[in-house]
């Protein structure tokens, strides 16, 4: 993992110095609301429908075990014992004092840690694959060049105060687990003929209620170009996105305005105007970077366990497990495993403070102390020997955490929605447990396979609806929540869009749609066809026929 | 923007230092039970209004905003599906927010 330098230390904790004198002065009445509320934004502070909520970065989705155990430690004395994971790889609380924020701020800046540039219209945290550095599947470990696209964003002079916030997301492996072409910068690394580092960068994607899918500006960036490239892209956008219409000043819009050519033909001008400025760092602090995230010296082990095999014969959910939460290592007799934060009628995305005590033990444990969080909210131990499986399963289910759902209908992402968040016009997690209380069956959840469901409580689109197999959308019909049901999402490699399947639902009629929809699939699949292969061949109308026409 | 309140209306504020729900209250104070609220309508309502922001001029408060107010037996409650959740706390952690207090019984 990376590990701050004297800079990095002197500048968090310059910032707590910082907000602490703002937040004295604005109890004090030395600060209006108005001059105060972009200082705690800045620091990651919002006021939500029930108290301020204090958004803490994880960056790129990796934590140490010590760092998780200071979370666990400020939900139980900041907080009401709990926090919540979300689709940035973040953690959210809920209940902060506002007084209490810069004491917050000192606790996470000891474990190297902030709550910077998580709010406002700025570069935020960059957002990678969960099994970054650890999966089979990769060309090269992401974390590095996040890390790099950290330090060049932070506080980034020119790029503080964009037209609106920019997102950036990376992965290195042929499977996008970080749905980089639904992000304002797409980041794909790639290997050329001759085995250098590159990478294929995409922009303007982007959620939201303007729905786009990001498009390829280079095919192969070199990385001795890395960052002057962004720096490109960001002062096109800078320059250039709509500043009169907050709806409209997302870097989607401008480029679509534009056409991908001409944004394009202007970044290359603005690159070689600014290339000769020595943003791109040299070979050797890539070099440096990259050391911190050395992967860690695992033995190669036996790929087949004879007791996991015999437990998996012998216990069904354990075989579930097995399946579903595991995915294959780099290193053979290893696995990456995610701990389901999608407990069956649980709130998605929640961990309580003991919840993150005991994965921080368990990372000490079983994955090199490392902890990963993932943008469908759950959370990953990295390198785990395969014969650890059945105690790590048994630990792990003790405590609430042994959901075998990964990658099932029940893996649901949910919002806060209305329950929690001011810019809400529906509630998301009371229609999360319903359907996850329906789909309860796991053999039946087997049965029904691959299928990611997303659900956002308004059009911002934090729950990636649009990006959904089956998404869910809530809305305000004349001050009821009504939920919108679509089809044929999708996050990965071959990002889509989803479709309205018709008008909406009310809190029981949406959980009546959805599971008639998945009725239709098991009716129509071929063998072993997943849910949007389905979709895709059969189309949307038989889907509508049978959530309308039986109505 | 948002459409001009008719009928009965109420002041749903934040708590300066800990983000809670306040509703304004008759004698010029706050208070996390809505039943407390004073409620007005029309001019009335925006006299209200100017009389609660002496909160936030005294650093008290955040937020001040009127809201549409539904009254049964002389005491106010909020009409929109949202203030209630502001009012009570989060449907989904029913552990938490005033609705846990023993006065949320009288609403």
């Amino acid at each position: 993992m990376y590990a701050y330098d004297t800079y990095d230390h002197a500048l968090v904790r310059s910032r707590v110095a910082e907000f602490r004198d703002q937040v004295a002065r604005r109890v004090k009445g030395d600060l209006t609301e108005e001059e105060f509320r972009p200082l705690r934004l800045m620091n990651g502070l919002y006021l939500q429908l029930h108290a301020y909520m204090l958004r803490v970065a994880v960056p790129y989705g990796t934590m140490s075990a010590d760092q998780m155990r200071r979370l666990a430690h400020i939900a139980r004395k900041y907080d009401k014992g709990y926090g919540h994971f979300t689709t940035r790889q973040n953690i959210q609380y809920n209940w902060p004092k506002l007084s209490e924020t810069p004491d917050i701020l000192d606790e996470l800046a000891d474990v190297e840690m902030h709550a910077i540039q998580t709010s406002g219209n700025c570069i935020r945290n960059v957002t990678t694959d969960q099994f970054a550095g650890a999966t089979a599947d990769e060309v090269a470990d992401p974390r590095p060049y996040a890390e790099l696209l950290r330090q060049w964003s932070t506080f980034h002079p020119e790029f503080s105060f964009l037209p609106r916030k920019f997102k950036f997301a990376i992965t290195g492996a042929a499977t996008d687990r970080a749905a980089v072409k639904w992000h304002d910068i797409g980041l794909i690394v790639r290997k050329n003929e001759v085995g250098a580092i590159g990478f294929e960068v995409l922009v303007g994607g982007g959620m939201g209620r303007t729905p786009v899918i990001g498009k390829t500006i280079r095919e192969f960036l070199p990385e001795a170009d890395f960052l002057s490239y962004q720096e490109a892209i960001l002062r096109v956008y800078n320059e250039q996105g709509r500043r009169d219409n907050k709806y409209k000043a997302r870097i989607k819009i401008l480029v679509e305005a534009m056409g991908i050519d001409e944004f394009r033909r202007q970044v290359e001008e603005e690159w070689q105007r600014i290339k000769h400025i020595p943003i791109d760092v040299p070979a050797e602090e890539i070099a440096r970077i990259n050391a911190f995230f050395a992967p860690p010296p695992l033995p190669v082990l036996e790929d087949t366990v004879s007791a996991v095999d015999a437990l998996a014969r012998k216990n069904f959910v354990f075989a579930a497990w097995l399946k579903n939460n595991t995915n294959p290592h780099k290193v053979p007799g290893h696995v990456n495993v995610t701990i389901s934060l999608k407990p069956h009628g649980g709130i998605p995305g929640d961990a309580t403070d003991s919840q993150m005590d005991l994965v921080a033990s368990l990372a000490d444990t079983y994955s090199q102390s490392e902890i990963r969080v993932s943008h469908e909210q759950n959370l990953i131990l990295p390198h785990v020997a395969k014969k650890d499986l059945p105690t790590l399963w048994s630990d792990l289910d003790k405590a609430g955490l042994g959901t075998a759902n990964v990658g099932l209908l029940t893996d649901m992402i949910a919002c806060p929605g209305l329950d929690y968040c001011a810019l809400a016009n529906a509630r998301s997690i009371p229609i999360a447990q319903a359907i996850t209380k329906r789909f309860d069956d796991m053999k039946r959840l087997q049965d029904i396979g691959p299928l990611k469901v997303k659900m956002s409580g308004c059009i911002n689109s934090c729950g990636h609806h649009h990006a959904g197999h089956i998404g869910i959308l809530g809305v305000d019909r004349k001050g009821e929540e009504s939920y919108q049901l679509l089809l044929g999402g999708s996050g990965a490699e071959d990002a889509t869009k989803a479709a309205i399947l018709g008008p909406g639902f009310d809190e029981h009629g949406i959980v009546d749609a959805l599971e008639k929809v998945v009725a239709v699939y098991l009716g129509v699949r071929k063998e072993g066809e997943e849910f949007l292969a389905t979709y895709r061949r059969v189309g949307q109308q038989v889907f509508k026929e049978a959530v309308y026409d039986a109505a | 923007m948002a459409k001009k309140l008719t009928g009965p209306q109420m002041i749903l504020a934040n708590n300066l230092g800990d983000g809670r729900v306040v509703f304004f209250t008759s004698n010029g104070g706050w208070s996390a039970s809505p039943a407390e609220a004073v409620y007005a309508e029309d001019e009335a309502a925006e006299t209200l209004l100017a009389e609660a922001n002496r909160s936030v001029t005294n650093n008290l408060i955040v937020g001040t905003e009127l809201i549409g107010a539904v009254v049964t037996d002389g005491k106010p409650y909020p009409a929109h599906m949202k203030h209630v959740m502001q009012a009570k706390g989060p449907s989904v952690r029913t552990d938490l927010g005033y609705q846990v207090s023993t006065e949320w019984e009288a609403h």
